[in-house]
Formats: C-alpha cells, structure tokens, sequence
C-alpha cells in the first residue's frame, strides 16, 4: 500500500429496540431518584452509541462513569450556588431599582420579562461549560485502545465565543460564518487523538457559500416587508410563509455545509484527512419522518391514557375512602410515564438515525499512519461535565 | 484447551492494530493472545477479564483487563475484541465478574465528603445567605420603586384572573369604596405606617387577599363574601397590612429569584424534575411564610387592639379556612403557605378575652355597601 492510500469509512450500527429500552429504563430511574440517577443514564446511553459507531470494524469506546460526573456536579453545585444564588439576587435588585410604572398590560408583561436578564450572568459560565464538556467527552472517547483528548482554554473560548457572539448580532448574522469558523477552529486546533493533534485549516469567508438558501430564505422575508408596505397582503403573506420556512431549511442547511466545509479542512497528525458527505434533504427527511412516528405514537399513548383516565381511574376518584389520592398517583405516574418514553422515542426516532447518517457519511483518508499514533495520558476531566449538567448545556447526549 | 479464534488486539500504547488468535485456556484459567505483531504472548486471567457494558455490537466482545490505575475505571488501557460467539459464551459462562464496574479506592470517602460539601453550601445559600440577602436589599429598595414594581405584581395578578385590560376586575362602587376606606381610616389611625396604602377590590369568587410590593392590598370579591362579617374582613385587612409593613412580598420575590434557579439546577431539567422543583419551592417559601404569617397576625393583632376591633371574628374566620382545607385531600402542612389555621384561631380568640371594650368596624348600612362595591 501506497503511504496515505488506505480509507476507511464511518459505520454506524445501532438498533432502535435496545437504546429505547435503554433510555426509557435510565428516565424511569432519573426520574424516581428525583433526577440523581441522571448521571448515570447519560453515560449509560453514551457508552450505546460511542459503541454503535466504528471505523474500519474497530467500535469507539466510552470510558466515562456515572460516579465521576456525579463527583463533578457535586464540585460544580458549590461553587454555582455560591455565584448564581447571590449574582441572580443582586441583578434582581438592580432590575427593581431601575423599575418605573407600567402603564399598559405589554409594558408590565415587558418588565416581568426584564427579569429573565438575570440570564445574562450566567452566559460565560455556558460557553465555559459547554468547552469543558467537550473536553472531557473528548478524554473518554477512544478509538482502537488509545484516548482522545483536549487541551485546558475553557475561559479562552468562552471570552471569544462571547465576542464573536456580540459581532454576530451586531452585524445581523452578517459575520456568522466568521464565529463559526473560529470558534471551530479554537477548539479543533486544541483536540487531539494521542499524539496526534487536529488542525483546523480553511478560510471563514469560504463558509458564506454554505451561507446560500439562509440569504434567499431571508430576502424573501425582507422582500415580504417591502410588499407589505406597498399594501398587497396577499403578496406579502405568501411571500413571508415562504421565506420563513426556506430561512429555517437554509438554517439546517448552513450547518450541514459549514460541517462538511470544517470537516474536509481537517488534518490530523499532519496527513490523515476527512471527506464529509452528509445531505441536508436526507436529514431533513429523517427529522419530518422521526417527528411524525414519534407524535403519532404518542399521540395514541395520550389517546389511551385519556381512555384510562375516564373508565378507570376517574370512577375510583368519586369512590369514598382513599381512591381518589391513589387514583391521582396512578394518573400522574402514567402520564410522566408518557412524557418519559416521549423522550426515549425522539433519541431513537430523530436523533439516532441523524447521528447514524452522518457517521455513515464520513470517510478518512491517509488511515496507514493511524498505525503510527501513540496513546496520550490520562485527562481527570476537571469537573467531569459537572457545569455542563449543572446549567444544562449538555444536550441529548 | 479449546481451539485458536482470532481476535483484534490493541495494544493500549499505540493505535496499531493487532490481528492475534485467542485460546481459552480453562486449566490455567487465563485467556493467551499470540500474533505475529505481538513481542511475546499476552496472558489474561479470566477473574480480571471486564467486558463494556451497554454495548451496541451483540455480535462482538470487547474486554479490558482490571487493573489499578489513575483512570476514571482501574482498567489497563488494552482491549481485545472477540468475535467468535462460541468463545464468547464459553467467557460469559466461566467470568462472573465480567460485567463488574469496579471502584477506585477511596470513591466512597470521596462521595460523602462531596456530598456533604455540596449539601452544606446549597443549605447555606437557601436558608441563610438567600434569606440574609434578601433581608437587606429589600431594605434598600426605595420605596416608590416598591410600589411600581408592585403595580406590576398586581397587573399581573389581574391579567391571571382573566382580566382582558386593566383595571377591568376593579371594583369601584362609590359607597362601597366609602365603607372600605371608612374600615382602612379605622385600622390605620394613629399608626405609624411607612407605606401609603392602596388597597383595592377585584371582582373574583377566590377567599383570599394578598399584599404586593410597595403598599398595594388586594382583596378579592371572594372574601367580602363569604367571610362572614366586617370584623372578619378589618382582621385580613391588618394581617395584610402587616405583611407591607415587613415588605414581605419584596422579600419573598428577591428570595423566590435566588433560590428558583439554584433548585432547577440542582435537581435537572427532567421530567420528574419540574415537579419536584415546584415541590421544593413550595417547602422552601413554606418555611419563609410560616414565619412571615406567624408575624403579619401579631400586627394584625396589635392593630385590631388598637383600634377596638373585635379578634373573635378573626378567629372566626380561621376556623371556617379550616373547615374548607378538611375537605380536599389533606396536604401536609408542610406544603401549605399558610400555618395550621386551628393555632391561629386560638391565638386570635386568646387576644379576644383579653381586649377590652370594643365596637363592630363597620356599620351594618356600611358594610351592606362594602358587599355590593362590585355592583
């Protein structure tokens, strides 16, 4: 063979039946330890999925526990409560200080939600956490025996991530492709497999291509304003239905360029690189399809719940005696029940069948040196996830 | 000794691939690994034999050996997968301990001393540094700022009582205003009150009444009805008074702004999550309340004394509260914002013995007027 001519191809082979069983299980138990057992469900549904992608017929591998995120939440509860109890308190002073009378319903409505600013002090602390989640998802990944990893800069990314945010929203979207870019590039070029470092390379202007049907999606809304103004409803309403949901498919389509564009500008350890060939139509596809399977089963859950409520437990509630606090018990464990395998249904409907499309669509060039990279040492992982799970920025999985 | 199946082997140092042929050695009770890209032959005791748990492959094993270490698992960090299901059963069958997840020494000492630091410092925050804080800067906030952020509460309140514009559920009758504002004079005289008092009547079958921010009083329509006289009405009216006097409500919000957020993130944005952060303010503003009830009545008290008003209705009006919570399912008290209204009603008819002359609040003309403000 040829150096850097063997491919491999991503592979994914997980079954709906088990990680339903799965993540139905782990909610049942979350939900009955009031949400401690979280901990471990999570990285139970991980180890299933991490084990369901292979390259090559090698499994990845996830070596994280329930107990060392728990450990992590522990650290990460001190320290936010001491922060976010006395931050939110203050902010929440200040936001009253400046209060003046409401004169209409809108403007009450408006200051109650004034309130809700209280969210921004905790912004830093997200990017910070969603850097450090990727890092320690990153330490307990592996790949043929040998550790993925990524450098410490938590509060590096977080102070850009909130600068490129303020430019984005200030330039209207206009230098999104600019945050994507480096923000990717902030955390590829800090990623490691072994010793084999990621580099990300690339130009951010390239990323305005993947900006396409985002732009039409959104000049059609303005074009909607400008035929509204010039008083043709009928114009203008077509044209706004049309542009919304274009600008919306032109969102998901953004993200599916701009991935494919980041993850061919890839190289690792100098010379192993990556072709990336998700679709966004297919992906979409999946969404509508998993969305419909999932609403129509719980759609007959509820119906059959309903049925439940009225011949069942609704008579045992009009019965004397305790009945009725033990019908109120059944009906709620059913319905949380319900909103439990909700849950399991749209990881196995949606966000599988996504994540196997694109593990299906990545292919890596230049694997023969793989054989050359040497395995790293042990990450503690810091807080283990600890914020992330703390200010909920961890995401399904 | 069974025959050679082959196996991958990754050697844990690097990301080489190793094709080897695996033999179950039962006598020896280990697991010999030979390749050609092996240096010498690798020797797995069955007992420290560790499979991946949850894993998505059936048709595949891949094992670790225990060992001690300074990862997040005592694993060695090389892996053998195994494909050959007949070598696989034969594994599951004499390995009991494969599916183990073995604990690092000094995790459970690790886990009690987090636990506790965690719990400490979240008590701390809720029931002391929260309750502190909020003590003070509800002190601070001037008073005019109270009042229109309590002009917001009580929006609010009327938008949730179906109010489709504002000032729609006011009732304004003018006699009816003139009795209330006869009772509030009555109450009010010759004490020293900070706040201007704006109380104000809404159209709604609720038994209740409460105190917002900077001075507002609400009382529903509810209570005019069913309270069963003036007396019981000028009572509700002081313990309300009471709880603006302490700025109570102003206290309650900074607190409710503290700890809502802490307790979500505490217990997780689960399904059985929401409902027990509901359940935990709820205990937790209970045990500001019960302090914050116990205090408003006093005044009330105090206020009724002064101003020669009968407590006996007040007692009254406890007992008939009382009767109403007997009848739904019973809530711990716990749960309820209110104290147990059999103790209140006693303390109310303990102060009644002890009044000496008194005279009703309203006159009956007065509080036929007060009844019909609604029109």
């Amino acid at each position: 063979m040829s150096e850097g001519s063997q491919i491999i191809k991503g592979h994914y082979q997980g079954q709906r039946g088990p990680l339903f069983g799965l993540a139905f299980v782990t909610a049942l138990l979350t939900m009955l330890t009031l949400g401690i057992y979280r901990f471990w469900g999570k990285t139970r549904i991980r180890r299933y999925i991490w084990s369901s992608v292979s390259g090559d017929g090698d499994s990845f591998e996830y070596t994280g526990t329930g107990l060392e995120k728990f450990l992590g939440f522990l650290v990460a509860i001190v320290l936010l409560a001491v922060y976010l109890g006395a931050v939110q308190m203050i902010l929440f002073f200040f936001g009253l200080t400046l209060f003046a009378e409401p004169t209409s319903p809108e403007m009450a409505l408006a200051q109650m939600g004034g309130f809700y600013l209280t969210f921004l002090a905790v912004v830093p602390l997200i990017f910070f956490a969603q850097y450090r989640a990727r890092r320690y998802k990153l330490a307990r990944s592996r790949w043929r025996g040998v550790r993925f990893g990524a450098e410490k800069g938590a509060w590096g990314y977080a102070l850009r991530a909130m600068g490129h945010w303020l430019l984005t929203i200030l330039t209207l979207g206009l230098m999104l492709p600019r945050q994507t870019f480096w923000l990717e590039k902030y955390k590829t070029d800090r990623s490691w497999y072994g010793d084999g470092r990621f580099v990300q390379e690339g130009r951010w202007s390239a990323l305005y291509g993947a900006m396409k049907h985002l732009f039409i999606g959104v000049g059609l809304v303005l074009a909607a304003v400008v035929a509204l103004a010039l008083q043709s409803p009928v114009v203008g309403g077509v044209l706004a239905a049309v542009g919304y949901v274009w600008a919306m498919v032109g969102f998901i389509s953004y993200r599916v360029r701009a991935f494919i564009y980041l993850t061919e500008h890839k190289v690792l350890d100098d010379g192993i690189r990556f072709e990336a060939r998700p679709e966004t139509r297919t992906i979409i596809g999946l969404v509508i399809v998993g969305s419909l399977v999932v609403s129509l089963i719980m759609g007959v859950v509820f119906a059959v719940l309903a049925a439940l409520a009225s011949m069942v437990v609704g008579p045992a509630m009009m019965a004397p005696g305790p009945g009725h606090i033990v019908g109120l018990v059944l009906m709620m464990g059913l319905y949380l029940g319900a909103l439990l395998m909700g849950g399991a249904l749209s990881l196995v409907w949606i966000v599988q069948p996504v994540i196997a499309h694109v593990v299906g669509a990545i292919t890596v060039r230049g694997a023969d040196r793989l054989a050359d990279i040497r395995q790293r040492v042990h990450d503690s992982g810091a807080d283990a996830e600890g914020f992330a799970d703390a200010l909920d920025v961890g995401g399904a999985i | 000794m069974q025959d050679a199946v082959g196996g991958t082997y990754f050697d844990g140092r690097s990301a080489g691939r190793h094709p080897v042929d695996v033999v179950l050695d039962e006598a020896a009770g280990e697991l010999v690994l030979t390749g050609a890209s092996l240096d010498a032959p690798q020797r797995w005791p069955l007992a420290r034999l560790r499979a991946q748990g949850d894993h998505a492959r059936r048709d595949a094993l891949t094992l670790a050996l225990h060992a001690p270490s300074n990862d997040e698992s005592p694993r060695d960090t090389a892996r053998l997968t195994l494909a050959d299901s007949g070598m696989i059963s034969r594994i599951r069958a004499l390995c009991p301990d494969l599916d183990r997840s073995d604990l690092a020494g000094g995790t459970t000492r690790k886990l009690m001393l987090r636990g506790v630091a965690a719990l400490a410092a979240v008590g701390l925050i809720l029931f002391f540094i929260l309750p502190r804080m909020a003590d003070t800067l509800a002190m601070l906030i001037p008073v005019e700022r109270e009042a229109a952020f309590g002009k917001a509460v009580t929006a609010q309140i009327e938008r949730a009582l179906g109010a489709a514009k504002l000032g729609e559920l006011t009732c304004e009758g003018p006699e009816g205003r003139a009795a209330l504002d006869a009772m509030i004079a009555r109450l009010t005289e010759g004490q020293d009150l900070q706040y201007e008092l704006d109380v104000k009547v809404l159209d709604h079958g609720m038994l209740n009444a409460f105190a917002a921010p900077g001075g507002q009083v609400v009382v529903m329509r509810g209570l005019l009805d069913k309270s069963g006289g003036p007396d019981a009405v000028a009572a509700v009216l002081a313990h309300e008074i009471g709880h603006v006097e302490r700025r109570d409500a102003t206290r309650h919000a900074l607190r409710a702004a503290g700890s809502a957020g802490l307790l979500s993130m505490l217990l997780g944005d689960v399904t059985g999550g929401t409902i027990a952060v509901f359940l935990g303010e709820r205990l937790i503003r209970a045990s500001y309340t019960r302090e914050a009830e116990a205090e408003a009545d006093a005044f009330a008290l105090r206020m009724l004394n002064a101003a020669g008003i009968d407590s006996a209705a007040m007692a009254g009006f406890f007992e008939e509260i009382g009767k109403d919570e007997g009848k739904g399912p019973q809530l711990p008290a716990y749960f309820a914002t209110h104290p147990a209204s059999e103790a209140r009603a006693q303390a109310a008819r303990d102060n009644a013995r002890t009044q000496g002359t008194t005279s009703p609040v309203l006159s009956a003309d007065q509080w036929t007027a007060l009844k019909g403000i609604c029109g």
